[in-house]
């Protein structure tokens, strides 16, 4: 090694590197987005968080584990699977004396289902949703009970879609999982 | 009626709990129409578009003000707008920091099939990074721009706990990687400290870490960013060795530490007249002799160390910690059930497909904690070696690694107020 060429070299040498790092760096963008480009490209992707209704066990976690103050998830009703039933396991708690709205006869904490008369032997129950607080204790209630017309969703007009859902962390019964856009509710008719 | 009530309770509890339309479907003789209550899934791709696009714009113009135009005022600009959109009014999710996991989860795991704007978001500023530094960091995050908005002083700590703090993101990424791979947890999104400030609501606790960090960036500058923010430290790697590097002034440097001074990040190196005389050789083989023995001792202490504990890293997922349940429950069985037992025997679970399910995951877990411990040592060996290499500097040097491109030194610099023709 010469001493002119010594002289010069921490200059070349860093420069090199700096070269190197730069073609690694490029070539490392390149490979991960082409490679997950391709592969996004190939199937629909799982963007939205949702409840199975078949594997929920309405441990009640949903109300308290939801980042959101009022939680996201809501019960809903499935007219078309409900038997109207006067006595709603649903609707009242269990050993009920009366069938009256008195609160401590009433399942749902809120207050949030109606119940309307239609025609002799038959209720029509609906959610309020602005009352719903996600607790599911009516969805326990008529799973139970009933046909299963009630059950939790989470509304996507209010989820946040967080990266990692928070009442998923804690589901009792793995039933929130990610789905693709038309899973995205999955209603019961 | 009350004995009615009683019979068909009775008849109901004779029923069992998976059957489906116990009652008929009523017949109304009333006309009655069964209510129409549709749920419509509002369409996200519009306002993930937008978001796309303005990411893109903020960090143009970022890129713009800090390699162009050299000036600030741009910058505070994208800050609040980043804020306002990204932060308060997109409330965070899924923001940049947060897509390491899913980009990790995607190339580990085949069956995760990753969203385009989840990718999109991951890799655009990792390329501008790579083209112009970290200008994502400087106010397009919002989380940079919250803490950069805030900051009044810049109190700087010392370089060698400075050194000691900056590896806490890489092994708060090398463990939100390990996790997101094994599928166990998301643990940036989880503990992200500002989320709850920006959607005004959430866990109390993270609120507080979040406060807490906007009061210590009023005196120092950015403490997330650079101290606990993992992203950044991935973007640190590619700001390295960008391809156009933010320059304080075209003029000479005239060593007057303004600019050191303005710098909230610290990212810029004073002149260093190294005291200690070691000939060039020598300094090399000490080097040289730093990257064959000492850091792949590191190394494998690191693989080691993490291996061994790879069962109790484990525990994160929830598969493991219902496997651990379902096993002390078979032991000694208890009357009350936990909530995820009776979910499991609910469903019909059987402890030999769960332990199937586990000791798939405690193989997961003992192969990628062996390479996340590795990569801790890798990162304590560097630390260590970069803390004891004395570089001689003869003037103020951006370090570019640690520099976020918030423009502040521009302003500072004499050598930039002076007119075009004073020179």
């Amino acid at each position: 090694m010469t001493n002119n060429e010594n002289k010069k070299s921490p200059i070349a040498r860093r420069k090199f590197l700096q070269t190197l790092g730069s073609a690694v760096a490029g070539g490392a963008i390149l490979s991960v987005s082409g490679g997950l480009m391709y592969r996004a490209k190939r199937q629909e992707a799982t963007l939205y968080w949702q409840i199975d209704p078949q594997k929920c066990t309405q441990c009640g976690r949903c109300e308290t584990h939801c980042v959101l103050p009022i939680s996201a998830v809501k019960c809903i009703h499935a007219n078309k699977v409900c038997g109207y039933c006067d006595l709603c396991g649903g609707y009242y708690r269990s050993n009920v004396k009366e069938l009256n709205t008195a609160a401590e006869n009433l399942m749902c904490p809120t207050g949030a289902i109606e119940r309307q008369f239609v025609e002799d032997p038959y209720f029509e129950y609906t959610i309020n949703e602005s009352l719903c607080n996600g607790c599911g204790k009516c969805v326990k209630g008529c799973t139970s009970f009933g046909n299963g017309s009630l059950y939790l969703q989470i509304k996507r007009d209010l989820c946040k879609d967080c990266n990692e859902c928070k009442i998923a962390t804690v589901c009792a019964s793995g039933a929130i999982t990610r789905v693709a856009f038309d899973m995205a509710y999955q209603l019961k008719e | 009626m009350k004995k009615l009530l009683i019979a068909i309770i009775s008849l109901l509890f004779a029923v069992t709990v998976n059957a489906q339309n116990r009652f008929p479907k009523p017949d109304f003789e009333s006309g009655y129409q069964y209510p129409d209550i549709t749920y419509q899934v509002p369409h996200e791709t519009a306002w993930i578009t937008v978001d796309i696009i303005l990411l893109v714009l903020l960090m143009s113009i970022v890129a713009w003000a800090t390699l162009k135009k050299r000036t600030h005022k741009p910058v505070v600009a994208v800050s609040i707008i980043s804020v306002a959109y990204f932060g308060f009014f997109r409330s965070g999710c899924v923001c940049s920091i947060g897509s390491v996991q899913n980009i990790a989860l995607a190339l580990a795991d085949d069956t995760y099939i990753l969203p385009l704007s989840v990718l999109l978001f991951f890799i655009l500023p990792v390329l501008f990074a790579f083209l112009f530094g970290r200008v994502f960091c400087a106010g397009v995050c919002p989380m940079g721009a919250l803490q950069e908005l805030v900051n009044l002083k810049n109190y700087k700590l010392s370089k060698t706990v400075t050194a000691m703090l900056r590896m806490t993101p890489w092994i708060y990424l090398i463990f939100a990687i390990l996790y997101a791979v094994t599928r166990s947890s998301f643990i940036i999104c989880r503990f992200d400290p500002f989320i709850g400030i920006f959607r005004m609501g959430g866990d109390l606790g993270l609120i507080l870490f979040g406060a807490l960090l906007l009061v210590a960036a009023v005196f120092t500058g950015r403490p997330f960013c650079r101290f606990l923010c993992p992203y950044g430290a991935l973007l640190s790697l590619f700001a390295q060795v960008s391809i156009w590097k933010v320059q304080i002034t075209k003029r000479p440097c005239i060593n007057c530490e303004l600019c050191h001074n303005a710098c909230p990040v610290d990212a810029i190196k004073p002149p260093y007249d190294n005291k200690i005389k070691e000939t060039r050789i020598k300094g090399v083989k000490r080097i040289v002799n730093y990257f064959i023995v000492f850091l792949p001792l590191m190394i494998f202490a690191g693989a080691v160390l993490m291996r061994s504990i790879s069962s109790n890293l484990s525990r994160a997922n929830k598969d493991v910690r219902l496997y651990d349940m379902v096993v002390q429950h078979e032991s000694a069985p208890q009357d009350i059930l936990s909530l995820e037992l009776e979910a499991f025997y609910g469903q019909g679970g059987t402890i030999e497909a769960l332990a199937e399910i586990y000791n798939g995951i405690q193989k997961d877990f003992r192969l990628y904690s062996t390479f996340a411990g590795a990569l801790i040592g890798l990162v304590t060996g560097f630390t260590l070696i970069g803390l004891s290499v004395k570089r001689t500097r003869k003037q103020y040097e951006i370090d570019h690694a640690n520099c976020v491109a918030c423009g502040r030194c521009f302003e500072y610099c004499p050598q930039n107020s002076l007119k075009q023709n004073e020179l």
